[in-house]
């Protein structure tokens, strides 16, 4: 993506931003925030929330989109028939108030809620979710989601033997089980069946469909979209969602999305009141700039742990990109990465990086995934000197006296590493990438470029090396198996391999295809302990630091239980409260 | 003869459109990178998406399906807002001639009269004037929004962003106005300030050469006060280099400031410009582009109407 302008803009709102609207500036204190994950049990209903979104939908149809703002729109005004907790983790009734599971774990019969409604009263039965599936499974429709939704390459089964009962069944056993139903927003029949049976389902739920014909079963309805400006969003009064005590939910009257496409502009909106809540995480530096209103009482910093999603530095290990170059006998091999990942010394990349709010990994799963996270993998410690021991193995040495190695061809260690522009984090992290490398000899170029860009040249194997975070789509390693499996379009360093091309790679495949099919939790985890070692001892992508998270809330927000993966805060939109004046 | 001025700068204006919006159409897709990559992770998605976009198809057949567009006044279709460009161009177009017409009015009413006191005063107000002036004009729009922003967040007395409070659904006619009156004095004052700086520097320097005319000190030969004098002969003379400005000054503030509409979060044309940039959404840019241009040219016809009613030695140039 172009992003040029912004690139500079932001660079100059950065410095503008905290320097102007900073009170007083201090380093960010993880002790002041940690553990601040307050559940209000207050749970009044009325109030309007005003959150930021910082880009805008293209489309409405979660079926062809996967964007946040579209998948956003899906969390207020759609419903699926199961929802996995974001911050439990458990599988938690949706439409289907029940369900249970067959011995051969391969077929699940769910049962809907009685008496339930769409918005605009047709009632919602198991038609509705028979046609979803149809709509997603149809060739004509590409559903983005139909993907997700297979198991072994397999589409499911979905029958409805009468209007309250659903059977799902699998083509095969898979781990994650009756999760998967939690990428499908079920869609109304009544409403779409026409523009399934013309061909016209993508141009369906387009942005420019008035609100009123846009029928849903979640906690609000659109009332108002203004392009630039805002989506105001009302309370559906069918919402089939109840509390404990019998109050129909959602608490909140409205909710109000502020269309604000600048981090910097958003966070001067929180300071003077005008949201409620931040979408995105708040920079590290920017921290300092909220104490003020923490201090005050105005803002809640809540730490949500360490992200799930961190940097990470990956080589180009399709070998046919390298074979005219004189450095593949040493570029490709898995020692060059572990001299990498000794000579950087990760606790001064978190404080350089992340102003210390970042904790050392050695693997792509963070302890922020604390049911897949494995802390028995390959440790690559901080030495300089191990670095050189490992690289004057390979055959670089100082042949010409200037300060960098050399191969016994007299190619210059060096390479170069693409990075996303404007990214500060990023920005910071190459620059300490770079002269963590100088130590040992090695010269990086580092080539900052649009995000779009560098995603790119990427699926074209075209780079050296890439420096970027790769965000899962998933906690759970089943459901991203196109960043595990040799053949997967994510395997970010060697993409869509036809057979694997290293043993280890192979190995890789094998353990993941029997982490999906494996249903014993306990089991899988041991795999997917298998497949984090081997991939420590390989290295293919060497991962740095993860992140703290901190979000910024308003105090008048309660009943938050916020998340780790997005939307971090709004996943369960329809318990959150209110109190107190709106922003304006 | 006014008729066929009219119509040459008419024809200036379309031409300048013409080039302005194919050159931004052309540069945008020739840069590396095109809108399927950020509007998707997925490459068969984008795969899917550059065939349903047509950019899978040559430039020239783009260009020239766009032209075909173009004259039936379909300006296509914007990808990134899956509206049409018309329709979108049309809405912030009219935030932002709200925008530039405050904050023109504000220009004009601070600079032109600072501007005449500081060519004819005497003494340190007049220094003191200039000295304003000149950090004004220095000041970059970026930082100029910014101080503002950061005024009205620490105060209260204004919004720091947006046009109207998320509650205007509810509002009557006369309470959405209020409240966009209460939304406009930050975007307006960061864009006026510069101008109204160069206004003033502009005017000052214009009146005090146009107050040295033999035809000023007739003037007041022949009684009339040094005041009346000024404002009834020398006036209207030094505006002439202030009108020729006016034109670029429409122009620039009709079509939109990226800047100031960015960080005060007002939903113009400037805006628009810049996210349709980011998104390399090629119709949109060309659309943008082509209005920017369009107000341009208005801008300079208005000028130059402006400098023709007010100097009579331009009419009279332009009759001989």
């Amino acid at each position: 993506m172009n992003r040029q302008s912004r690139a500079l803009l932001s660079v100059l709102l950065v410095g503008g931003v905290i320097a102007v609207v900073s009170w007083r500036s201090c380093a960010p204190d993880r002790n002041d925030s940690a553990g601040e994950i307050v559940v209000s049990e207050v749970a009044t209903r009325g109030g309007t929330l005003t959150a930021s979104l910082r880009s805008e939908p293209r489309t409405f149809n979660r079926l062809i989109d996967a964007n946040f703002p579209t998948d956003l729109f899906s969390i207020l005004t759609g419903a699926k028939l199961i929802r996995v907790n974001r911050a439990t983790r458990a599988v938690e009734s949706g439409l289907a108030e029940r369900w249970t599971t067959a011995p051969d774990n391969l077929t699940h019969t769910l049962t809907l809620r009685e008496g339930m409604t769409w918005s605009d009263g047709t009632p919602l039965t198991s038609a509705d979710v028979l046609f979803t599936f149809q709509a997603l499974y149809d060739p004509k429709v590409d559903s983005l989601l139909a993907g997700a939704m297979r198991v072994n390459g397999q589409p499911l089964t979905v029958t409805a033997p009468d209007p309250r009962t659903v059977v799902v069944k699998f083509p095969a056993t898979y781990g994650p089980g009756i999760a998967i139903l939690d990428h499908v927003p079920i869609l109304p029949k009544h409403t779409l069946q026409r523009a399934l049976d013309t061909g016209a389902f993508r141009q369906a739920l387009s942005v420019t469909t008035p609100p009123a014909e846009l029928v849903g079963a979640g906690p609000f309805l659109l009332r108002s979209y203004v392009p630039g400006q805002r989506f105001v969003f009302d309370r559906n009064p069918r919402y089939w969602k109840k509390d404990v005590t019998g109050i129909q939910l959602p608490y909140a009257d409205q909710v109000v999305l502020e269309i604000v496409p600048d981090q910097n502009a958003e966070l001067v909106r929180l300071q003077a009141g005008q949201l409620d809540m931040l979408q995105q995480a708040i920079r590290p530096e920017d921290v300092a700039t909220l104490r003020p209103l923490v201090d005050q009482g105005r803002v809640r910093m809540i730490e949500l742990g360490v992200g799930v999603d961190p940097d990470l530095l990956f080589f180009n290990l399709n070998s046919s990109h390298w074979s005219k170059d004189p450095r593949r006998e040493w570029i490709l091999t898995r020692e060059f990465r572990r001299a990498i990942s000794h000579a950087v010394d990760r606790e001064a990349y978190a404080n350089t990086v992340y102003l210390g709010a970042g904790v050392p990994i050695w693997g792509p799963i963070t302890p922020g995934n604390k049911e897949w996270f494995s802390p028995n993998v390959t440790r690559y410690g901080y030495s300089i000197d191990r670095a050189k021991e490992i690289l004057a193995g390979l055959g670089l040495a100082n042949r010409d006296g200037d300060e960098w190695l050399e191969d016994k061809n007299n190619a210059e260690a060096r390479f170069t590493v693409l990075t996303f522009r404007g990214n500060s984090s990023l920005e910071r992290g190459t620059a300490v990438l770079r002269d963590s490398l100088k130590a040992v000899g090695i010269a990086v170029d580092v080539v900052p470029l649009e995000a779009g860009s560098v995603v790119q040249r990427m699926y074209k194997s075209d780079f050296e090396s890439i420096m970027f975070f790769f965000a899962a789509t998933s906690l759970d390693p089943a459901m991203n198996p196109d960043f595990w499996m040799s053949a997967g379009a994510n395997h970010i360093w060697n993409i869509g391999q036809k057979v694997p091309a290293t043993a280890w790679e192979k190995e890789i495949d094998d353990l993941m295809r029997q982490v999906t099919s494996q249903v014993d939790q306990a089991e899988r985890k041991r795999l997917f302990d298998q497949v984090q070692l081997i991939l420590a001892e390989n290295l293919p992508a060497i991962h740095f630091v993860a992140p703290r998270l901190y979000y910024a809330v308003s105090n008048r927000v309660g009943n938050l239980e916020p998340a780790i993966n997005r939307p971090q805060l709004l996943w369960n939109v329809e318990k959150i409260s209110v109190q107190g004046q709106a922003p304006r | 003869m006014i008729g066929r001025y009219l119509l040459r700068r008419l024809g200036f204006a379309v031409l300048l459109v013409f080039v302005v919006s194919s050159a931004s159409l052309l540069l945008t897709r020739l840069a590396p990178g095109d809108f399927t990559e950020q509007a998707s992770d997925n490459p068969a998605e984008r795969e899917r998406l550059r065939r349903e976009l047509g950019l899978d198809r040559p430039l020239a057949f783009q260009y020239f399906s766009w032209l075909g567009g173009i004259v039936r006044f379909d300006f296509g279709q914007s990808w990134l807002y899956s509206r049409p460009v018309k329709a979108l161009i049309a809405d912030r177009a009219l935030n932002t001639a709200m925008l530039a017409t405050v904050a023109l009015l504000l220009a004009t009413a601070i600079g032109v009269p600072l501007g005449i006191y500081s060519g004819t005063a005497r003494g340190p107000g007049r220094w003191l004037v200039g000295a304003i002036s000149v950090l004004g004009i220095s000041v970059p729009p970026l930082i100029g929004s910014l101080l503002l922003v950061f005024i009205a967040a620490r105060t209260g007395w204004f919004p720091v962003g947006g046009m109207t409070s998320a509650g205007g659904l509810d509002l009557n006619w006369s309470q959405w106005l209020a409240d966009l009156a209460h939304h406009l004095p930050v975007p307006a004052l960061a864009l006026g300030i510069p101008l109204a700086a160069s206004l003033e520097r502009l005017q000052s320097q214009a009146i005090a050469a146009a107050s040295r005319e033999p035809f000023v000190a007739a003037s007041r030969a022949r009684g009339l006060e040094s005041t009346q004098a000024l404002l009834r002969h020398a006036w209207p003379v030094s505006l002439r280099p202030v009108l020729g400005l006016y034109g670029v000054m429409i122009g620039s503030l009709f079509s939109g400031s990226f800047v100031v509409e960015v960080v005060t979060s007002w939903p113009g044309l400037g805006r628009l410009m810049f996210e349709a940039l980011r998104a390399r959404d090629l119709f949109l840019v060309a659309g943008c582009a082509a209005t920017g241009a369009l107000f341009l040219a208005i801008g300079t016809l208005i000028a130059d109407l402006l400098l023709a009613w007010s100097d009579p030695r331009v009419r009279a140039g332009d009759e001989a």
